[in-house]
């Protein structure tokens, strides 16, 4: 095209400017957000090798259920960092990560106790742990492609109330399907088989997935039809398969987070998916900021620590010979504080719009 | 190289455009003028294929064009620069424009046309890195523009490129489209600024209330002085 010819000659004029030109080169795009990921997944990393190595196992336990928190926090970002669209629907994949597992692995022997009446020869199936969460995995991936069918249709409120009922629906069936889930009760006897070095490894694959998702053209675009849908259109943007795209990987992160949760803990009950995960986790996030993975972490991290902290006044304790009054709920009442200061006095959340090694890049630039 | 026969595009009971015809020919500038609510954007949406007309043909290059989906009429050459420029606020420069090329499949070429853009606004090249919010609102433009060239048409549809800038930037933008017209670019340009959108124009349309009122060389709607008046108001 003749056009070539008359930019080539005002090209040469600017031909000293290529500086930024740089960080257009292939490969540096993908290595900058795997070592973004790395580094965003480093604090997770050391937090996680202090407690290993010297946390009494009361914490160690308290531990792996905020990484299995940064785990589902992480894939609640993949779909509302994104898309921008509140889910509060994502603990039903959690759920159904969790159950599926206990329904493959669960020994015969626990079985014949709890779910002896299981339908589809589930009474009589026992698969090891791996299979049975990649299994696990597939139902939670089935799921997420039908209820992202319609999602993914939608946008802003319609999307979040959708998301609302597939939690409701899923929950209900927990309850309701006794032979197969056990109802209100404890289902026991799941395989213990994750520790915390498992937990971190997990943590830091999520993370880094996280992160190459949101910097792939797919993360970019969907970011793009976010902010302006008509533009994103305009340019041909297919915005209806970039969030069924991350529906989809957002729920299996989530589901391996239930996943997980039952290989550790050993018992599940349809309560724990319900709105407690639910809000925890959007606090977390809303706090952390959901812009950014950095954001996720940094609010599990801040969260966790802050309602541990919490949970100890709750039951009255004595500082300085001044017994304090049992404070029961102030846990729950902490959690809509931090969500309404949050939303108030910044939106954006603690780290804003910029990663963590973004930031840090930054700092070194501006010190030198 | 566009050939457009009897578009009708309706909102409901509404009835946007009516009977519209009109041709772009290869190289050509053509000024598509009118003032608000003529029906000029859902015109450009119904060529890029965000709004389903209701009635009539569009033909791209002898093909009709008229139920292919957006993504693939820019592949075809087909792209449109929105009204109101509309660039990713929160994003940077440089994804700004690596966006432009979302439906390109050849990140080398896509690689080489960044390049040649980021040398030709050497304004976009010193944002590169910085969220494309911070630009001034001709920059905005601009960054609009090469955006949507980032697609490589054949065919660029401008909606508004003036609107809500200064007076001299709006100059220097034209500047820049008759430029791109010089490079051979086939363009339809949709205005309310006449004055600027005949600087270049080989052909003028104009359109009111949903349907085409003036077909004719820029001197033609100079000489009908109370036509231009009567819808472009000078």
């Amino acid at each position: 095209m003749a056009r070539t010819e008359v930019a080539r000659s005002e090209m040469s004029q600017a031909i000293e400017n290529t500086a930024p030109v740089a960080a257009t080169r292939p490969g540096g795009a993908l290595a900058r957000s795997l070592i973004g990921g790395l580094v965003t997944s480093l604090p997770v990393l050391v937090v996680g090798l202090l407690i290993l190595n010297f946390a009494p196992t009361y914490h160690t336990f308290l531990a792996l259920g905020a990484f299995v928190n940064l785990i589902v926090v992480v894939g609640l970002q993949v779909f509302m960092g994104n898309s921008n669209i509140a889910n509060l629907g994502h603990s039903a994949f959690v759920g159904l990560g969790a159950y599926g597992v206990a329904i493959l692995s669960t020994p015969l022997a626990m079985k014949k106790l709890s779910i002896p009446n299981a339908p589809f020869g589930f009474a009589t199936l026992e698969l090891d742990p791996v299979s049975s969460a990649l299994l696990a995995l597939l139902a939670v991936g089935i799921l997420a492609l039908i209820s992202g069918k319609v999602i993914s249709r939608l946008s802003g409120v319609a999307a979040t109330i959708v998301s609302l009922a597939l939690l409701i629906i899923v929950h209900s069936v927990f309850l309701n399907w006794t032979d197969l889930f056990k109802g209100n009760q404890a289902f026991f006897g799941i395989p213990k088989v994750v520790g915390l070095p498992w937990m971190m490894v997990m943590s830091v694959v999520v993370i880094v997935l996280a992160r190459l998702f949101k910097d792939s053209r797919w993360g970019m675009q969907l970011r793009a039809s976010a902010q302006s849908p008509q533009a994103a259109a305009a340019l041909g943007i297919d915005a209806r398969r970039l969030r069924l795209m991350s529906w989809v990987l957002s729920a299996l992160i989530c589901g391996l987070a239930g996943v997980l949760y039952a290989y550790f803990a050993g018992t599940i009950s349809p309560k724990l998916f319900y709105f407690q995960m639910i809000f925890m986790t959007l606090a977390m996030l809303i706090l952390g900021g959901m812009a950014t993975v950095t954001g996720a972490v940094t609010g599990v991290i801040v969260l966790s620590v802050g309602l541990e902290f919490i949970r100890s006044i709750e039951s009255g304790v004595t500082i300085a010979g001044i017994q304090l009054p049992q404070l029961l709920g102030l846990s729950g009442v902490a959690l809509g504080v931090v969500i309404v200061l949050c939303m108030a006095f910044r939106p954006s959340g603690i780290s804003g719009r910029y990663e963590l090694d973004e930031l840090l890049s930054r700092f070194f630039r501006h010190a030198k | 190289m566009l050939k457009v026969e009897n578009l009708g595009v309706r909102y409901g009971a509404v009835a946007a455009v009516r009977d519209l015809s009109l041709s772009v020919g290869q190289g050509e500038l053509v000024a598509l003028l009118g003032p608000n609510g003529a029906g000029k954007s859902s015109t450009i949406n119904a060529l890029t294929g965000l709004v389903a007309p209701s009635a009539g043909r569009i033909v791209l290059d002898g093909q009709d064009i008229s139920r292919v989906r957006t993504e693939d009429r820019i592949r075809a050459g087909l792209t449109s620069t929105p009204e109101g420029r509309r660039i990713f606020a929160n994003l940077t420069v440089g994804e700004n424009l690596r966006l432009g090329a979302a439906t390109r499949r050849d990140p080398k070429g896509v690689r080489q046309d960044m390049e040649r853009f980021l040398a030709l606004f050497p304004v976009l090249s010193e944002r590169y890195a910085q969220a494309a919010g911070t630009l001034s609102g001709g920059e905005q433009q601009m960054l609009a523009i090469a955006r949507s060239l980032m697609s490589r048409p054949k065919l660029l549809l401008l909606d508004e490129p003036s609107l809500g800038l200064a007076p001299k930037i709006v100059v220097r933008i034209f500047d820049f489209i008759g430029q791109l017209k010089a490079e051979g670019l086939t363009l339809l340009v949709v205005e309310q600024n006449a004055r600027q959108a005949l600087r270049f124009a080989d052909r003028v349309y104009v359109m009111s209330s949903g349907v085409l009122r003036f077909d004719g060389p820029p001197s033609g709607l100079a000489d009908e002085h109370g036509l231009l008046n009567l819808y472009i108001g000078g």
